[in-house]
């Protein structure tokens, strides 16, 4: 059972203290937690969304965009964060089709840039972080501005190494 | 002179407004557009099945009447990408037009290993009345996950009963979606290949 719980972010509080709130409500799947902060690119955090069941992830929005009848948009930037055991880059690499996949080293994690570099995808800790832009260089910037919701490693430095098998996706949910 | 006669071709081509057939499945843009040319800002819904071997859009359309009964063809126009360019839909079929599943096509050109293909992006939407009437709006939860993953998997489960086969493959393109009631919706992430037959049936 999946459940995509939008968690608006008007009224009382910050952005980042909402997603401070949500990241209570979060077990160890998703460790660590990471986010670009209350602001990236000049964009608010607008809304915080979590996925939960076999397809599970928590996703800060930045930026809005104006969707129509039977038109969704895409907000500007988005960061999703995944557990390792359920998204890692080895699922690219059973695809039967070419995908324009070009494997990369950011902050000292490996990652991989897809969609003509509109998508970056990082492996550290327990978490695959993925970045949603609309430009590699901006895809750049977003990564140097992850840090962890609840603090430590501070911005541009190195991102934890990922946890064994978590790049092969071997990693146990 | 090669060069020169492929860009001729090319121009003639997007004058036309069809994709050159340059003889691959192109999945280098995973997503719909709701204009031309392409961009991330105007990214619509994840494509999320594709249509093989006897993929023509035209059976397309016609296997998803006769197997999954979606009938309307009511629906915006959005736009693909393939090869470099931006090109409308090709057809659209939904289940009907209130809340329903939806599906917009797109057809290309004949790939060597998947044969004729056609990309396609389904999903359930809501027809929303209350508390503002905006529309159709792709369900952000449910019982079987978004509507974007709602909508693939009712398609794919029509077709496959109807003797077709299916396969998964991971794409990746899970990006958030805001729809016209303020919540946001993604695809999982995972792409059904369904196989189509020759003769509609």
């Amino acid at each position: 059972m999946c459940a995509l719980a939008a968690l608006g972010l008007a009224g009382a509080g910050t952005a980042g203290g909402r997603a401070v709130a949500e990241r209570s409500r979060l077990g160890d799947e998703i460790d660590p937690l990471f986010f670009a902060g209350d602001r990236v690119e000049g964009h608010p955090l607008v809304a915080v969304l979590r996925r939960s069941g076999d397809v599970e992830f928590v996703s800060f929005v930045y930026g809005d965009c104006a969707p129509l009848d039977d038109t969704g948009c895409a907000p500007p930037v988005e960061v999703q964060v995944w557990p390792a055991c359920r998204r890692s880059i080895a699922l690219y690499d059973s695809s039967p089709v070419g995908l324009d996949l070009e494997r990369t080293t950011v902050r000292g994690v490996p990652g991989a840039v897809l969609d003509g570099g509109t998508r970056l995808e990082l492996q550290t800790g327990r978490s695959t972080v993925v970045v949603f832009a609309d430009s590699r260089a901006r895809l750049t910037r977003i990564a140097g501005s992850l840090r962890p919701l609840d603090g430590g490693a501070g911005r541009g430095s190195a991102l934890p190494a990922p946890a064994a098998g978590a790049v092969e996706g071997r990693l146990a949910c | 002179m090669l060069r020169i006669s492929l860009a001729i071709a090319l121009v003639v081509a997007a004058a036309l407004d069809v994709a050159p057939a340059l003889g691959h499945f192109d999945v280098t843009d995973r997503y719909t557009h709701r204009s031309c040319p392409a961009s991330v800002a105007n990214r619509s819904d994840p494509v999320n099945v594709v249509l093989t071997t006897w993929g023509t859009w035209g059976r397309a359309g016609s296997q998803i009447v006769a197997h999954a009964g979606w009938t309307a063809t009511s629906g915006s126009t959005q736009s693909f990408v393939d090869h470099g360019g931006c090109f409308a839909m090709h057809t659209q079929r939904a289940s009907g037009t209130g809340s329903r599943f939806h599906v917009r096509l797109r057809g290309q050109h004949q790939d060597p290993t998947l044969g004729w293909v056609a990309a396609a992006s389904a999903h359930h939407e809501d027809l929303v009345l209350f508390p503002l009437p905006c529309g159709h709006a792709v369900d952000s939860n449910g019982a079987g996950g978004s509507g974007f993953d709602q909508g693939r998997d009712e398609l794919e489960r029509r077709l496959v009963a109807a003797g077709h086969v299916s396969s998964r493959v991971w794409w990746g393109n899970t990006q958030s979606f805001k729809q016209c009631d303020g919540d946001y919706a993604s695809s999982d992430g995972w792409t059904a290949f369904v196989s189509l037959h020759q003769v509609n049936h």
